[in-house]
């Protein structure tokens, strides 16, 4: 007879596997960089967490040794979207800026001929 | 024998990853690629260290945890500094 604990840590584990598939599948088919980003740090992070609160049930012995790992996971993976994320798209948004520079400088300069 | 399913699964999830890193050309997907790895394999690591029992393989997999990307996150800047060049 299986406690209710285990089976509540064996539920979590499962639904942190199936997280880690929803969001590595979609590293297959053929989206954007970001798209992907969004599903993998989601799919990794909560999937990761559940896993290893799963753990934690099975081994609350070891609670701060697995508390600093969710919360670790929690910082880290969080910045490694944001930073791939900035990088990955860094020249599509310094065009982007350069763009509307340019238009306000013309608006500006047009604006003063009026006046 | 659960855990021991849970973890063939969670080895399985880890070669998705480790399949589009040698498929595709793109930097910036096999960077996605290797950041989900390296979580991966740390949780793996905290698996195998409750299916043993044995902690200090748990501490190892905290290690890499709270290490964290960093190297990743350095090597994006490098690349998207180079990329400008």
């Amino acid at each position: 007879m299986i406690s209710l604990i285990k089976l509540v840590s064996y539920v979590c584990i499962g639904v942190g596997i199936w997280f880690w598939f929803w969001g590595t599948l979609s590293l297959l088919n053929g989206r954007s960089v970001l798209f992907k980003l969004h599903t993998l740090s989601v799919g990794d992070t909560l999937g990761s967490i559940l896993i290893i609160f799963g753990l934690l049930l099975l081994r609350p012995q070891e609670f701060p040794l697995l508390i600093l790992a969710i919360i670790s996971l929690t910082v880290w993976n969080t910045m490694l979207g944001y930073v791939i994320a900035y990088s990955s798209t860094s020249d599509e948004y310094d065009q982007v800026i350069e763009e509307t520079l340019i238009e306000e400088s013309l608006g500006r300069s047009g604006r003063e001929s009026y006046e | 024998m659960i855990l021991d399913l849970a973890l063939i699964a969670m080895i399985a999830a880890v070669l998705i990853p480790l399949y589009t890193a040698w498929k595709t050309g793109d930097i910036w997907q096999t960077m996605l690629a290797f950041s989900s790895i390296s979580t991966k394999t740390a949780v793996i690591i905290l698996l195998v260290s409750v299916l043993r029992d044995d902690w200090m393989i748990g501490v190892a997999g905290v290690i890499i945890l709270s290490v964290g990307n960093a190297g990743l996150m350095l090597l994006a800047q490098i690349i998207k500094r180079i990329e400008k060049l």
